[in-house]
């Protein structure tokens, strides 16, 4: 309906024009830094080509989801996993082409589990003949399934599942059983409405040999299990199953609540490529090396690290064009009478911004460097050589808690610093700081997992402390054992390091203090025999600074080797290091000092020179953000559409596609009619109770 | 809603030693005496009070919080306006005065449509109604007759209210003014209560007079027929859509196509329009409105160790009922360890405790000094103070209790916010996996009270209010002229013995730790000063010097606040000696984690040594923790939360956690009464419902 409002444009300069001028005034080729940044796997292309076929499909439309209600939001996300799945087919995508998609609809997919987990361990932990069978269903779809290990009791501490699988030597079955409440699945996606199998992760009971009626647990072993008819797609006789309600986020997300009443499955339905129990004897073999176990999680960690880097990048791209547009309040040294100031210019604005600019870059090359990590690892371990697989483990625990951190609270930190606008829904990070902020939790708990990385660390340094003369085995055992042989030379060896100007120094502080941290922890806990719990804040630290040690170096080095990129980029990407690293330096400024890692004099430098730093990348920061070139479909925001339209779009969303106003309010408390004129009583909003 | 579980399930119980069993076992090894607490934070009233209000309100079934995560935005607005008339159903029936208004309105949990018309539109017509203006709408507003909203904040404009576009044209002619929008971020935005509920707003538009602007000033203005609730002529008015939280209530956006208004429609009880002459008429006391919004902040502050309060109560219960892992160094055989045993459990939860009853006490020392100013105020009202800038931080510095009150309640309001906002957020995730649930009750309380900390100033911005008024008091210090207060004491003590160093023993004596704080804030604003006017830097360069001062400035005062209300000697005729020794510890712990975060700055300023840092850090916020550690349900317990308004599984005063968990997962959750087709090739969704699909 057209009324005055259509004629009204906003107060000028507007972000069209905004936006032009920050384009034009940076001599940084988006061009050529987005083609470094996506286009060696093909992303890049495969999202020029994706992107037009999502955009044409009406159910992909994003325009009213925010206001449905958690059922009809779930049948939305449902609908368009479908039709994403059939959308494979007709134009034939292979996996990335079909995970692009799955990115840019930016839904949760209530399939993800069947695509990921479920598959990913079949593969992984079940035998030849297992995957023979199963792997041909899998890939056709004609069964859908979920992995279920966490319990309403239990999460991180797999070992204390209570979810049992009895061995029953009478019928060779196992026997599934849920003895408590607390044994109860708990979280499981895809399993809540939609999986008819799962991977479940049971207690093996063995009898005891010679004792038949004594159970012994061989721990926890996964099991592939039917849970719901493939006719009805109701749960079998002695299986409860269903969704577990609303969630801060992932809302398209069917976890899972799931409960056994002795239900029986067979011998064939326990995963036995490393652990098996013999169906005549009942005997337990016993995986040869158990770490293995690790393997699709360490993956996943491995998939979390690389993908914060989109995420960050698509808050940051909001967050740079929206603060670039915003205008308020006229600079206080300067013309009274001029223009509003850009909020991106004013530094506690930048402070907030820029550093998780810098940041999505740093995320950038650690993520390229875990994957081909993995990868190098896994053909290790295929061959039999497992030697790799503690650091590799320990690595990604570390680095999925620093780098799952970085991102989500840098998502917030970017919606809160566009003020009021932020908050609503014309954002663009809602559903993405619900999403995401499940990362810090799952895949194992951001505090608990760097536990991991500290005994590694402590046992490394233990390792060193032994022989430091001895021929170091890897990186970190030689930086180790370099280090107890300087503390235990009695010159003064440290050179004198500039942080300030010497990007190389920055990595060799990062390094000192990481290894300072190191050995402080192994000399509490080995010599002065600590309790390990007194020890936990300090070995959370630990694992803090080993990661940014890694996040800092990967970024120095894949800098120091690049060749092929033109100065202008080159230069901006050495800026973006230096203020990522000395702003993290910065805020943990006092351990750097205390570790002898950085100067007095450098230390109270660091605030001018990440100021200095932040006024140098000011003037390319939406070229920068530009560079990842995440489209406007995918941000879904106002504030952050790349032609800088941010008032009319609001107003937009506001106006004309917000149900709300279509309904009329009757206001006067004394009337119970809550819509006017529909003499409603309050009666159909109660219904619903 | 789906059938109930068979009987096996029924007859399950969670393992090991129950939540209840935890939890009493818990209670049993602190002697703290939780009624007695309860008192000294809340009064007996007040408790007595909530828990009428308990009794009454939640058999009500439109009071029902278990779809309040479930419901589309649509129904959600409707529900909550239902609640909204009811409330006030009640208020009218059983008489209530505004503070039983306002705190049932707490327990509800959610903001309704009303909330603004109850706040601002009330409130601004008082306070800025002359009594013929008071006749003609506060009556008629006070009874619900017509419903407003305050309406500032436009598409473009928030923070810099000097520069709102919507415009107020006086028209010598026909002596009414002219409201209009000129372009489209003139709109006005977010405004409580204007999408659908409100008919009338008081509207800050840019008053002209002959061709001159005299700055934004309130305007009473109708938005909607009171008979068909439709906008009037030439007026544009709805909500701006769902948001990150507060989607109960109806934030609108206005605009005007030249709508004109009577001349009595424009507040005037501080300035006006002769309208014989068309002369405008001045501000008498201008300071008076900057008052309400210091009561704003004030407040503001005093709820927010309330709102830390509830995300500790339910993360610091559940850690304790929630068992997970051996200790790694004990015996193999032992059960699992309470997550609350977990140094790194505890170094986020513990701080957090103790800065709830830290922003709690400071809230409180905050609204004396409120008042006692306002009684000051209101002596010496007199007229001749008419040459004064345009705001207090351009007051005289230190001249004016007020002045001071300012700055102290812009900064404070930032620093316990943002406290506030960061901690529930803090503690969602410190509930590991089960957090994420909406079932927790955090995240959408975290959501619903995140706009605090951009609203009544931005929490940022108000910083340089804090650090223009202590540079001010600091070039007043050196030049002799300084007033009597304590920012003056404390810059002029640092002055005095810069030379000779400071040697505080914030390890040993808590009045140090408070000197030590006051010195910090001093360094940094000599600091600051020295950057401003010696090496002339530009004030934009400076906004994250200034940002750094006030949250310095902001825990110095919290910390003073803090340990005055522990040592006050009346505390011991509400608490025992024990309970009295507790308070310290969180004192301290508060104190001395925040000195800890902060160190580089301690350390910087020489209020401290490089070796008093780290045995804060390794022995001291340590032994706090194990001090605190048995008395920490008994500490959030006394803060005396309801089950109801806390409204999450995990922080329920019972301990039964996964019974409820698996309840409301079970019983209360509509999904569960679907059934899907899975498979992609079938478009339908639901096997129930086949073919049928609303997308």
């Amino acid at each position: 309906m057209p009324d005055f409002t259509d004629k009204l444009s906003p107060a000028q300069p507007d972000g069209p024009t905004t936006l032009a001028h920050e384009r034009a005034q940076s001599n940084v080729s988006v061009k050529e830094l987005s083609e470094y940044l996506l286009s060696s796997d093909g992303f890049l292309q495969r999202q020029a080509r994706i992107l037009p076929i999502i955009q044409h499909e009406p159910l992909f439309s994003k325009e009213k989801q925010q206001n449905l209600s958690r059922p009809e939001r779930f049948k939305l996300g449902l609908a368009r996993a479908k039709l994403l799945r059939r959308l494979k087919d007709k134009h034939e995508w292979n996996y990335d082409e079909y995970k692009m998609a799955e990115y840019l609809v930016d839904d949760v997919s209530p399939y993800f589990l069947h695509l990921e987990m479920f598959i990913t361990t079949i593969r992984e932990q079940a035998s030849e003949e297992q995957r023979a069978y199963w792997m041909p269903l899998i890939e056709s779809w004609k069964i859908i399934g979920a992995y279920a290990q966490t319990e309403l009791g239990h999460g991180s501490n797999v070992r204390g599942l209570e979810l049992e699988a009895r061995w029953d030597s009478q019928s060779k079955e196992f026997i599934l059983h849920s003895p408590t409440l607390t044994a109860s699945k708990w979280w499981n996606g895809s399993l809540g409405r939609i999986a008819n199998h799962a991977i479940v992760v049971a207690q093996l009971l063995l009898p005891k040999p010679g004792l038949p009626n004594q159970y012994v647990s061989h721990g926890p072993h996964p099991f592939i299990v039917q849970v719901r008819d493939m006719k009805t797609h109701l749960p079998l006789e002695g299986i409860v199953v269903g969704d577990i309600g609303p969630k801060y986020g992932y809302i398209t997300m069917d976890n899972a609540y799931m409960l056994f009443d002795h239900f029986r499955i067979p011998h064939s339905a326990m995963l036995s490529r490393y652990s098996s129990v013999d169906p005549h004897t009942g005997i337990y073999t016993k995986p040869e090396q158990p770490a293995l176990v690790y393997g699709s999680l360490t993956y996943v960690r491995a998939q979390i690290v690389h993908h914060a880097r989109l995420v960050l990048a698509r808050a940051v791209t909001i967050a740079v064009r929206y603060t670039a547009i915003r205008r308020q309040f006229q600079d206080r040294d300067g013309d009274k009478g001029g223009p509003e100031m850009a909020v991106l210019d004013y530094p506690t604005v930048q402070i907030r911004i820029l550093p998780l600019l810098a940041t999505a870059f740093a995320l950038h090359y650690t993520g390229l460097s875990m994957r081909s990590i993995y990868q190098d690892t896994r053909k290790d371990v295929e061959r039999g050589d497992f030697r790799s697989l503690a650091h590799m483990h320990s690595m990604s625990s570390g680095l999925k808690s620093l780098c799952t951190m970085l991102a989500a609270d840098g998502v917030e930190t970017c919606r809160r610093a566009m003020g009021g606008h932020g908050f609503g829904g014309g954002g663009g990070l809602i559903q993405l700081n619900n999403d995401y902020l499940s990362k810090p939790t799952v895949e194992g708990d951001n505090w608990m997992i760097t536990q991991q990385v500290a005994a590694y660390l402590i046992k490394k340094m233990t390792a060193a402390a032994n022989s430091p003369d001895g021929i170091a085995s890897d990186e970190t055992d030689s930086i180790f054992k370099q280090f107890i042989r300087n503390r235990r030379s009695t010159k003064s060896d440290e050179a004198k390091r500039d942080m300030l100007t010497c990007d190389r120094d920055i990595v060799k502080s990062f390094e000192l203090r990481a290894t300072v941290l190191a050995y402080e922890a192994y000399e509490q806990r080995v010599h002065k025999k600590q309790s390990w719990n007194s020890l936990l804040i300090q070995l959370h630290k630990l694992s803090k600074a080993q990661s940014q040690h890694i996040l800092v170096k990967t970024f120095f080095e894949a800098l120091s080797t690049e060749k092929s990129l033109s100065d202008s980029a080159k230069s901006i990407l050495w800026e973006l290091y230096r203020l990522f690293a000395l702003f993290t330096m910065e805020n943990e400024g006092f351990e750097f000092f205390r570790c002898n890692a950085v100067t007095r004099s450098d230390l109270d430098s660091l605030p001018a020179r990440v100021q200095e730093l932040m006024s140098r990348i000011r003037p390319h920061a939406v070229n920068l953000v530009d560079s990842w070139m995440i489209p406007d479909y995918l941000l879904d925001s106002s504030l952050g559409r790349h032609d800088g339209r941010v008032y009319e779009d609001l107003y937009n969303r506001a106006h004309r596609l917000n149900p709300l106003n279509q309904i009329t309010f009757n206001p006067n408390y004394w009337e119970d009619e809550i819509v006017k004129g529909s003499k409603d009583s309050g009666a159909s909003i109660l219904s619903k109770l | 809603m789906p059938s109930p579980p068979p009987d096996w399930v029924k007859a399950l119980t969670p393992a090991g030693p129950q939540g209840s069993e935890l939890l009493a076992q818990e209670r049993a090894s602190s002697n703290i005496n939780v009624d007695n607490l309860s008192e000294l934070l809340h009064t007996k009233e007040f408790l007595q009070r909530q828990k009428q209000l308990v009794e009454l309100l939640q058999p009500e079934k439109v009071f029902d919080k278990s779809q309040n995560h479930t419901l589309g935005r649509v129904e959600r607005l409707q529900r909550s306006l239902a609640k909204a008339k009811r409330l006030q159903q009640l208020a009218e029936q059983h008489q209530w005065s505004m503070e039983e208004l306002h705190a049932a309105n707490e327990l509800i949990g959610e903001p309704t449509p009303y909330g603004l018309h109850a706040s601002m539109f009330l409130v601004t017509l008082r306070e800025q109604g002359t009594p013929e203006q008071h006749k003609l709408f506060l009556e008629r507003a006070a009874k619900y007759q017509i419903i407003g909203c305050y309406a500032q904040t436009e598409l473009g404009h928030g923070s810099n209210v000097r520069g709102l576009e919507t415009t107020a044209t006086w028209n010598p002619d026909d002596k009414t003014f002219t409201i209009h929008s000129p372009t489209l971020t003139a709109s006005k935005w977010w405004i409580g209560s204007l999408g659908r509920t409100a008919n009338h707003a008081v509207v800050m538009a840019q008053l002209f007079i002959g061709g001159k602007n005299f700055g934004p000033h309130p305007f009473v203005v109708q938005v909607r027929d009171l008979e068909t609730h439709q906008p009037l002529e030439n007026v544009y008015v709805g909500d701006i859509g769902p948001k990150f939280g507060y989607n109960t209530m109806d934030n609108g956006f206005l605009l005007f196509n030249k709508v004109k208004v009577p001349h009595v429609n424009m507040l005037a009880r501080f300035s006006r329009i002769d309208k014989d002459t068309n002369k405008y008429i001045r501000p008498a006391l201008p300071t008076l409105v900057y008052g309400t919004l210091t009561w704003v902040r004030s407040n503001i502050v005093l709820q927010s160790g309330g709102v830390l309060a509830r995300g500790v109560t339910i993360a610091t219960r559940y850690a304790a009922v929630r068992r997970q892992f051996q200790d790694r160094d004990a015996d193999v055989n032992a059960g699992e360890n309470q997550v609350l045993n977990y140094k790194m459990v505890q170094v986020r939860l513990l701080p957090l405790l103790a800065s709830m009853y830290a922003l709690h006490f400071t809230g409180r020392g905050m609204m004396r000094l409120y008042q006692e100013n306002q009684q000051r105020m209101k002596a010496a009202a007199s007229p001749g103070q008419d040459s004064r800038g345009a705001g207090p931080e351009e007051l005289r510095a230190g001249a004016d209790l007020l002045a001071d009150l300012h700055a102290t309640s812009c900064g404070l309001k930032a620093l316990a916010s943002t406290t506030a906002g960061e901690g529930l957020e803090v503690c969602r995730r410190a509930c590991g996996g089960h957090g994420y649930s909406s079932y927790s009750g955090i995240g959408s309380y975290y959501a619903d009270y995140l706009p605090t900390l951009t609203w009544e100033g931005d929490n940022y911005m108000l910083t340089q209010q804090v650090a223009r008024y202590l540079l001010k008091s600091a070039r007043a210090v050196l030049s002799g002229k300084s007033a009597d207060n304590d920012t003056s004491r404390i810059l002029r003590n640092y002055l005095d013995r810069r030379e000779k160093g400071a040697s505080f023993d914030v390890l040993e004596n808590d009045a140090d730790i408070v000197e030590a704080f006051a010195w910090r804030t001093a360094h940094l604003t000599f600091e600051a000063l020295k950057h401003r006017d010696a090496e002339k830097r530009s004030w934009n360069s400076l906004l994250v010097d200034f940002w750094r001062l006030s949250t310095a400035h902001s825990q110095y005062l919290v910390v003073r606040n803090f340990f005055e209300a522990v040592s006050t000697p009346d505390l011991t005729k509400s608490v025992d000696s024990d309970t009295k020794t507790l308070l310290h510890a969180l004192f301290r712990l508060y104190s001395l984690h925040t000195l800890e975060r902060e160190a580089a700055e301690f350390f910087s300023s020489g209020a401290v040594t490089v070796r008093q840092i780290t045995l804060t850090r390794t022995t001291a916020v340590m032994k706090l923790l194990d001090e605190i550690r048995p008395h920490a349900i008994r500490l959030v317990d006394a803060w005396a939360i309801p089950d109801w308004q806390l409204d999450s599984s995990l922080g329920r005063s019972d301990g039964k956690v996964y019974e409820d968990l698996f309840r409301r997962a079970s019983q209360e959750n509509p999904v569960n009464d679907l059934v899907f087709d899975p498979y992609p090739w079938n478009a339908a969704v639901l096997k129930n419902e086949p073919g049928k699909s609303k997308l």
